[in-house]
């Protein structure tokens, strides 16, 4: 066992690793950019190979805690005044080499895949070094042993994310998306810090252990009044309600979709958005014993995965579909945690983060190929009424996506289907409702995944249908006149923007046909697809290995114990009655988009109003920037006038009043220097006075 | 007095202005010399900044240290009197850091360089002047000293408006320096002995009035200086108006004399009074952070932006003050020294935009990110660290001013809560006005500027070398905070105890000041003494 101590005394190179590799790469880039961003392959090939050595030590760290190794800790000075101290370190617990893994195979399949499909962009090197910084991040924030630290990695990634939305930073729309992005990030943050401190104006600790311990302890002697406490607690929460994208602050998902497609998988499906989840369970030791907080994440979880799923079923660009359908999932994953499904909630989270982190590559795949046919313009290359029939150009790309579909549905034996089955079972007994709610989502998930897939890659390929294009060139122009707000781009300029940006190099003639994307592109989904198949058979009912590794903090079961618990035959109602759900959705989505025997868009001329209501995502993005964006802008003048007007005017005027009232003085003095003697002595000599006298 | 060991810090304030009177005579009028010549004379006082802190300086004494004490004019009792400690020792590093980055930042000044350099020098001796200084008197004239040159430097290489910025800067500064002289010397003539040394003055037993009476006045000249509002207005037409180099020093250095001044006279002289007025530094505070933040998001101009900015970083430094503890203070210092950094970096980047794009509109900017990746990769950092990104300087400071005031037992629950939640709105608010102030700037496509297709307009290795000597330094400090942090811990632990003294002995007298609505719990006095927080 040797070894594996010097493992865990070395753990923290895994997010040091990746650093190394951002630094280096980037300390070149800023010292010497053209030649650092022309050695691609070295770059990218040093870059990918940390963080596989990091993915080899988080591989043997999870063995060793597979087989019963204690959790390790490692603390260090970090600030300090005075007396007061502030320790940073890391922590290997079960439920850190369990994500360690999740984030650096997904990593690592992604920064594969990147070498494909940022092939043409001559950001390459950079958007190597922002992977590899995130990773390092990421993996800082999985670590982490307190809730500072947690919160310090947690805006780091943020950090990344915005770096990354905005990568392509001549677009317009994602330089509107990567500050958005931060914003609404950093308004989750303001209650997280403000939880934070509250937490340890309390307990003075940061220590999940210790501030759940001694809160508890408080409100039990009423030390600490229990609403303050459930008040603390939901700003804790306000956190990974903006990290996991849930109501009300998921605006900034996806608009996140801006970003290069790899990073979409990596951070905004399998990782970043799931670290809400993950801090969830990591305060679990606080939120267990507040009832209010609990159910508030149950609630808002729920609410989040039914808002996802309606919205998901209008959308027609397929990384917006996805955004969605991740947004959706992130909201059972929280409606678990809230329903004290622990282990269920953090099962969800491992198999979405492959099975989602495999469509969202996928979804790049297709559009890497059409791109090829309709060029480099996000507003057809990403549009599923333009793709169709392309199981028969991109086979590995169908396939793999098909196999994500039917995981993300929850038909058994993917990995989906137990993950989902468990919250839903779990949710059931809590609450009916909020079972009733995931249940109709599961349908709805159903719905509108097998939609993509079928628009996707069965029928007809309409790439080359001229009359579509214009069509989607007309949607877009009228998009971009409705959210154009004072300062933004006039109407001439337009078509400049929404015309084949400049960052890949277009000099390649369109083909009429898309084409299979390169190995490095489908090698890392077929790799993904194979977690997406089996991964959930280690938390099957009959033998939970899962939930016997990763159970709430203080509690410990046995395989044997657990199976024992479970009722077989609940289990064949519950799973029976959401593989129902599944599929009918799945029948609608064939009736409607292979056989038209239901015509989808008729119903939609029906139902015209709630159409409208999920395809403009109800609303809530046009209610914010009317509210929040202008009314902060209206403010914000407000507040200059006020200062450049009022406060400078009066200040100048008080300023002018005196030296009037000196001058007309300054007459009645022979020299200046007198006066000013004068004016001083006279000042001390009534305070000493005035003081004297007291 | 006799001279145990050699002046130290005399040899520090006077060497930069002995270097300054050769300038004249240096044969070169295109500034190429002189400009060579006064980096050498920076370069020269830096290092002997460090060397002699490196050497004689012992960090685990709270006392004065390297003492200098001379008869200057006896006649009127004025000492050449300096010496320094945990207050003023980092602040002297920052000082000559940013003025000899400031000074390779003017590489390109080419009108009048003789008289530039010369002010730059003046300015550099004047600075280490105040923050050294250990007699009333003598601070007064270095704090007056130090106008002179920014005067000179705003209202001849300013912009377009630089005599109306220029005047209303001394206008300001002057008015509020009347107040330091005022209190001063009632602080000198009060009691029996007539004195204006520090320590001597700190000794005094004054009465409450007096102590209340010279705290306003030096809060209104130091107020003005850093600014706190509402006599903040000078602050973005300085900026605006003044050049690059100008502002990295004025935003860099002379705001943190003010800084410097309340903790050195207000809170180390009239503890009493500081009790008093806490609170008023508290709500001070949160309008800087928040008023001023919103004004920053309603500016167009880049330099105007960036001088709200500072306003409202200024904020935490008063919350930091009106803590009554260690973190309270030592965050407040903290964040004097990174804003510092900070903000002597993206001013310096804005002066890189400006010479190439001429304008300080940022209606008119947009898409210059293609054609200076570096300087936008720069500016980028800067902005993140200004916005208390984790990992950057700017997050240890407000985090340990938050973490300060919201322990601080010296308030209500409810007066924290109400400081703590309007702080943090601040969190909010500065990614919205700095974050838009990038995009306006370098995302998008170009505005109404010409932008050359290539990155010629890219940073220059010279202008990398500024950026980056500033950069690590708030990198450094953000993953490692202790590296700023022992310079002053033992001093302002010491200062903060004997505060906080004071003001428990006032509420064995008085009763508590303020109604302890809901007292932390019991649990939180036991484990003050642990403290050793996971």
């Amino acid at each position: 066992m040797e070894s594996l101590e010097s493992l865990y005394s070395y753990a923290w190179l895994i997010p040091l690793l990746p650093l190394i590799g951002a630094a280096i790469v980037g300390v070149g880039l800023i010292s010497y950019s053209d030649a650092t961003s022309k050695l691609r392959t070295p770059s990218s090939v040093f870059i990918v190979s940390l963080l596989g050595m990091a993915m080899m030590m988080s591989f043997g760290i999870f063995w060793s805690q597979w087989n019963g190794h204690e959790p390790y800790s490692f603390m260090f000075e970090w600030a300090s005044a005075g007396s007061f101290k502030l320790q940073m370190g890391y922590t290997i617990d079960h439920l850190a080499a369990l994500m360690l893994v999740i984030v650096t195979t997904v990593a690592f399949l992604v920064m594969v895949y990147t070498d494909g499909y940022m092939a043409h962009d001559p950001g390459y090197v950079r958007f190597y070094a922002y992977l590899s910084l995130f990773s390092f991040s990421m993996l800082g924030l999985v670590l982490s042993p307190n809730l500072l630290q947690v919160y310090v990695f947690w805006e780091l990634v943020g950090m990344c994310s915005y770096l990354l939305i905005g990568f392509w930073y001549n677009r317009k729309p994602a330089a509107d998306a990567c500050q958005k992005a931060f914003v609404t990030n950093r308004v989750g943050d303001f209650g997280l810090l403000l939880g934070m401190l509250g937490i340890f104006w309390a307990t003075g600790s940061f220590d999940f252990d210790i501030m759940g311990e001694r809160l508890t302890h408080m409100v039990e002697i009423g030390s600490l009044p229990g609403a303050i406490a459930a008040l603390f607690a939901i700003l804790v929460f306000m956190g990974p309600m903006a990290k996991s994208a849930q109501f009300p602050l998921h605006v900034w998902l996806p608009d996140a979709m801006e970003g290069p497609t790899p990073i979409s998988a990596l951070i905004h499906a399998a990782t970043m958005v799931a670290a809400g989840v993950f801090l969830i369970g990591r305060m679990y030791p606080v939120f267990e014993e507040i009832p209010v907080a609990m159910t508030t994440i149950a609630y808002v979880g729920a609410f989040t995965a039914m808002m996802g799923a309606t919205i998901a079923m209008t959308q027609n660009d397929i990384k917006k579909g996805l955004a969605y359908s991740t947004m959706s999932q992130l909201g059972y994953m929280v409606m678990a945690m809230g329903v004290g499904a622990y282990s269920a909630g953090l099962f969800h989270l491992m198999t979405h983060a492959y099975f989602k982190a495999m469509l969202f590559l996928g979804s790049g795949s297709v559009i890497h190929g059409m791109e090829g046919v309709v060029g480099h313009n996000p507003t057809y290359a990403q549009d599923m009424r333009l793709m169709g029939g392309l199981r028969k150009y991109m086979p590995f790309t169908a396939i793999t996506f098909l196999i994500g579909t039917l995981a993300i549905s929850g038909i058994p034996p993917f990995a989906g289907f137990w993950s989902k089955d468990e919250i839903l079972g779990s949710t059931f007994q809590v609450s009916p409702l909020l079972w009733a709610i995931g249940w109709v989502t599961a349908g709805i998930t159903a719905f509108y995944m097998f939609r993509m897939y079928f628009s996707t890659f069965e029928g007809e390929f309409r790439g080359t249908n001229d009359d579509i294009k214009e069509s989607l060139r007309i949607e877009q122009l009228q998009r971009m006149g409705a959210s154009l707000g004072p300062g933004a781009m006039s109407t001439h300029e337009m078509p400049q923007a929404t015309a084949d940006d400049d960052h890949h190099d277009d000099d390649h003639h369109h083909a009429s046909e898309p084409h299979e994307s390169p190995i490095t592109m489908t090698l890392p989904l077929v790799a993904l697809a194979v977690p997406s198949m089996l991964i959930g058979l280690v938390g099957t009912p009959f033998g939970n290995y899962f939930e016997a590794f990763i159970s709430p903090p203080g509690e410990v079961v046995t395989v044997a114990e657990l199976a024992k618990e479970v009722d077989l035959h609940e289990f064949y109602v519950m799973a029976g009655s959401s593989v129902a759900i599944s599929v009918v959705g799945i029948t609608l989505a064939v009736l409607m988009y292979v056989t038209k025997t239901i015509d989808a868009g008729a119903i939609a001329a029906k139902i015209k109003p709630l159409y409208n209501f999920s395809l403009n995502k109800w609303y809530v993005d046009d209610i914010y920037e009317v509210v929040f964006v202008q009314g902060s802008r209206k403010i914000a003048k407000v507040a200059l006038t006020m200062d450049i007007k009022l406060v400078d005017g009066l200040v100048n005027l008080t300023g002018f009043v005196t030296l009037i009232t000196g001058e007309g003085l300054k007459y009645l003095e022979t020299g200046r220097a007198q006066f000013y003697a004068l004016i001083v002595f006279g000042a001390v000599l009534g305070l000493v006075l005035l003081s004297g006298l007291t | 007095m006799t001279v145990e060991h050699f002046p130290w810090l005399t040899a520090l304030v006077i060497f930069p202005l002995l270097a300054a009177i050769p300038i004249p005579l240096l044969p070169d009028s295109e500034g190429k010399s002189i400009r060579w010549y006064t980096l050498g004379a920076c370069l020269a006082e830096l290092s002997l900044i460090l060397y002699t802190f490196a050497n004689y300086y012992d960090l685990n004494q709270t006392g004065l240290q390297l003492v200098d004490n001379f008869a200057w004019v006896p006649q009127i009792g004025l000492n050449w009197s300096l010496a320094a400690d945990g207050l003023s020792m980092p602040l002297v590093i920052l000082s000559g850091l940013v003025t000899t980055l400031a000074v390779v930042a003017s590489w390109n000044v080419t009108m009048k360089p003789r008289l530039y350099f010369s002010m730059l020098l003046l300015m550099f001796s004047a600075q280490l002047g105040v923050f050294l200084a250990q007699d009333m008197l003598m601070f007064f004239i270095m704090w007056e000293l130090e106008l002179v040159p920014v005067y000179l430097l705003i209202s001849i290489w300013g912009g377009e408006k630089r005599l109306y910025a220029a005047t209303k800067f001394i206008l300001y500064t002057a008015i509020g320096s009347i107040f330091i002289l005022v209190a001063a010397l009632a602080m000198a003539f009060y009691g029996d002995n007539l004195t204006l040394n520090f320590s001597e003055l700190a000794a005094k037993e004054y009465s409450l009035p007096m102590q209340l009476i010279t705290y306003t006045g030096f809060l209104i000249a130091f107020g003005v200086k850093l600014p706190i509002f509402p006599f903040h207005t000078w602050l973005p037409d300085a900026h605006s108006e003044a050049p690059a180099p100008v502002s990295m020093i004025l935003a860099g250095v002379l705001l943190k004399m003010a800084g410097y001044g309340l903790i050195r006279m207000n809170i180390e002289m009239l503890p009493d009074a500081h009790v008093y007025f806490a609170p008023v530094l508290a709500i001070l505070g949160v309008i800087n952070i928040v008023y001023a933040s919103l004004a920053a998001f309603g500016q167009d101009n880049l330099k105007r932006r960036m001088a709200y900015s500072s306003v409202a970083h200024m904020g935490f430094v008063l919350i930091g003050l009106a803590a009554f503890n260690t973190l309270g203070l030592s965050g407040a210092l903290l964040q004097m020294i990174s804003h510092g950094l900070i903000a002597a970096v993206l001013f310096f980047l804005s002066g890189v935009a400006y010479e190439r794009t001429h304008t300080l509109a940022m209606d008119k900017m947009g898409g210059m990110g293609k054609a200076m990746p570096v300087a936008f990769g720069m500016f980028t950092a800067g902005s993140m660290a200004s916005l208390a990104l984790p990992g950057m300087s700017g997050f240890v400071a407000e985090l340990t001013v938050f973490l300060g005031f919201s322990t601080s037992d010296a308030y209500s629950t409810f007066f924290k809560a109400f400081i703590v939640i309007l702080a943090a709105i601040g969190v909010i608010l500065s990614p919205v006005y700095l974050l838009s102030m990038l995009r306006r700037i370098f995302f998008g496509t170009p505005g109404e500027l010409e932008i050359p297709n290539n990155t010629s307009w890219d940073i220059k290795p010279r202008e990398a070398f500024v950026a980056i000597s500033l950069l690590v330094p708030i990198i450094g400090i953000g993953l490692y905070p202790k590296l700023a942090t022992q310079t002053y811990d033992v001093k302002s632990t010491e200062l903060a105890n004997r505060v906080q003294n004071i003001r428990l002995a006032q509420d064995a007298d008085h009763g508590p000041f303020y109604a302890q609505v809901l007292t932390a719990p019991e649990l939180l006095a036991s484990r003050l003494s642990i403290t050793s927080i996971r």
